[in-house]
């Protein structure tokens, strides 16, 4: 059982296409009929997002290689930028370890990031199960500050279709402004809206998406939570739903922006064929012993070799 | 200067540098690790026949960024915006002082902005009044997220920075130029946030924040700001560059950005030589909006936008007369090394004066 690189996805989103929900279909964790476990190991894979962009790292191609050997599987992963910042490629880098130890004929993940001008520290500090504040000592503001910022982007962003489907429905926007948590309910590819005793039904897909994103981000947790908010988290009067909606579009147009940086950065570094292809690797990890992070650089230092030359 | 719909649009070219990232000048893995990474930015969003090598990259030099912008009147004008760098380069990237090379060969075409960092207390309030003195600078490039020594940053709204504010306020330099744009690590929350400008700018009104790159990848929290603080302002640069390859993030941002800023407040830069706009001001020009984009946003790249964000806008900001400016052009000596004169209808001119 030789370690076989990822083939070519047979999955959805393998392609640019703006299909947010590339849904890869509840994977089993039952390895038969994909012989070397790979196809698993990908779609488990599929869970982990991008922090900034709220999208898959393997719609996002980030993934290089996939490696089974029995029990073990090790994934090495590529960024659009050896500057992304660090705390993103650590969430990254544990996410997509946990994803794959989360199936049960795995015993352990291993994890390489490539080409990152922290890549030798992340890669190191994730298969030692160290924590990030052990991996960066002087890091100010730990991973989690960074995915409740992250988590909260997303809730903004995802709120405006869910809302835009009550409204083409024909809830008022007093009642949409109104709803409480136990008032909506996704039953398969529907979502079922309670209304002083009348039901509403509409697409599951933006009301689904959006109650995930606003769970995650702990804004709703209890059934009496009320259901849409504004950026801050504030209810909305009904008068200010519209721009509360504008801000919403927004803000995924922001992630869509950032999007397009980062896919053009990945292009730029790979070509089209990934990182193999005849681009220069332009971190140099190879070499002089480890790098450590002392702050005493501007932002875009980093010292991850400092002074090793000359 | 370009036509559109049979109007002149005056092209002023809101962010540009003159670099020097020969490797003679770099004295930390950084400088090559930056350079580099500009390098992927040029390449990503440059059409393939216009990139360029990487080492025409690292030093183009004052004459080839002449032509660039000029030769074929891409740019009418141009505003340097240094980038210092200082621990990476020995000479710095692009200082005040590199830029002025240029700036001082043909001052009626370039304008010239300094910099400043409040963590160089007394000795950076000195070096401010001595830019101002010595090129007469009317605005300040600022780098809130720059690392230097224990600090990771700092806040445009912390007492050091509003008294280099001050100081800019007496001193006459009145547009403050924050780059609030990619940053390469958001472990504080500084590096996260363009909030600092809201205080900032409603502190200082008598100053003018352009927010460089338009706050990407915050642009939510910059247009939110921005529709609250009448003297905040959106610099293109890096934006105006996803119109190669990405007509629809293009237009979405420009729909987005003329919907909560409106059309006086957003200003066009290449980010020369990430971008050059030899090229890049035709494509912006030509960009359009999908139809769904003009319903959803209610606005339109039309000649009378185009004509404000290209320039008007920069002029306003700058005291830049652009009438003056084109009698001007008809026979200054970069109009004499293009053969400019028929572009800026220098026969017909004669006759006005």
């Amino acid at each position: 059982m030789s370690g076989s690189s990822a083939g070519p996805t047979s999955g959805p989103g393998g392609d640019a296409a703006s299909d947010m929900t590339g849904d890869a279909g509840d994977s089993t964790d039952d390895p038969s009929g994909d012989p070397d476990g790979t196809s698993t190991v990908r779609d488990r894979l599929d869970r982990v997002e991008d922090p900034e962009l709220a999208r898959s790292i393997v719609e996002l191609d980030y993934v290089d290689a996939i490696e089974v050997d029995g029990d073990r599987v090790e994934v090495r992963f590529t960024l659009p930028t050896a500057w992304c910042s660090p705390a993103f490629a650590w969430m990254m880098a544990t996410d997509a370890r946990d994803e794959v130890e989360a199936l049960d004929w795995v015993r352990e993940a291993r994890i390489e990031l490539c080409d990152h001008m922290h890549g030798e520290e992340i890669t190191t500090g994730v298969n030692a199960r160290d924590t990030f504040g052990e991996t960066f000592p002087d890091a100010d503001g730990g991973v989690a500050a960074v995915r409740a910022a992250i988590a909260d982007k997303a809730r903004v962003s995802t709120q405006r279709e869910a809302v835009s489907e009550l409204l083409d429905a024909g809830v008022d926007p007093e009642q949409v402004v109104a709803l409480e948590r136990s008032e909506v309910e996704v039953a398969g590819d529907e979502a079922h809206v309670s209304l002083d005793g009348l039901a509403v039904v509409v697409d599951a897909e933006p009301v689904a998406d959006y109650l995930d994103r606003v769970e995650t981000s702990g804004h709703v947790t209890e059934p009496d939570d009320t259901l849409f908010l504004t950026p801050e988290g504030d209810p909305i009067p009904a008068e200010r739903l519209d721009v509360v909606q504008k801000r919403s579009r927004l803000a995924s147009v922001n992630m869509g922006g950032q999007g397009a940086v980062c896919d053009a950065l990945h292009r730029a570094r790979h070509g089209p064929d990934g990182p193999d292809g005849s681009g220069a690797s332009y971190v140099d990890q190879s070499g002089d012993g480890p790098s450590a992070y002392d702050g005493d650089v501007d932002e875009f230092t980093s010292t991850w070799t400092l002074g090793s030359n000359d | 200067m370009y036509e559109m719909d049979g109007e002149e649009i005056f092209v002023i070219d809101g962010h540009v540098h003159l670099w020097d990232a020969r490797e003679e000048n770099i004295i930390h893995e950084g400088g090559e690790q930056f350079l580099q990474c500009f390098y992927d930015y040029h390449t990503g969003f440059t059409p393939e026949e216009e990139q360029w090598d990487i080492d025409t990259y690292r030093h183009y030099g004052a004459d080839k960024m002449t032509e660039d912008l000029f030769g074929n009147a891409a740019a009418d004008m141009a505003i340097f915006q240094p980038t210092y760098l200082d621990d990476f380069y020995d000479e710095g990237f692009n200082t005040t002082e590199q830029n002025a090379e240029l700036a001082e060969e043909y001052p009626e075409r370039f304008v010239l902005n300094g910099s400043f960092d409040p963590r160089d207390g007394e000795e950076g309030l000195r070096y401010l009044e001595h830019l101002k003195a010595e090129y007469d600078i009317p605005g300040v490039k600022l780098y809130t997220a720059e690392w230097r020594g224990e600090s990771k940053g700092w806040r445009l709204d912390s007492d050091e920075a509003f008294e280099f504010l001050e100081k800019c306020a007496d001193l006459g330099i009145e547009n403050i130029n924050a780059h609030k744009g990619p940053t390469i690590r958001p472990l504080n929350r500084d590096a996260f946030d363009v909030k600092d400008i809201d205080d900032a700018a409603s502190s200082f009104p008598e100053l003018n924040f352009i927010v460089n790159h338009v706050g990407l990848p915050r642009l939510d929290d910059f247009c939110w700001i921005a529709a609250q603080e009448p003297n905040v302002y959106g610099g293109l640069a890096v934006a105006s560059a996803m119109s190669t390859n990405r007509p629809r993030k293009f237009g979405e941002i420009m729909g987005e950005l003329l919907y909560w800023l409106g059309e006086d407040r957003v200003l066009f830069g290449s980010d020369y030589a990430l971008w050059n706009p030899d090229w890049l001001v035709e494509q912006v020009l030509n960009a359009e909006l999908t139809d769904e984009q003009r319903d959803e946003y209610g606005v339109e790249l039309d000649v009378d936008t185009m004509k404000k964000v290209m320039g008007e806008n920069a002029a306003e900001l700058y005291d830049i007369d652009i009438e003056e400016k084109k009698r001007q052009f008809r026979d200054d000596e970069v109009t004499e090394r293009f053969d400019l004169e028929s572009h800026y209808g220098g026969d017909a001119g004669a006759a006005a004066d």
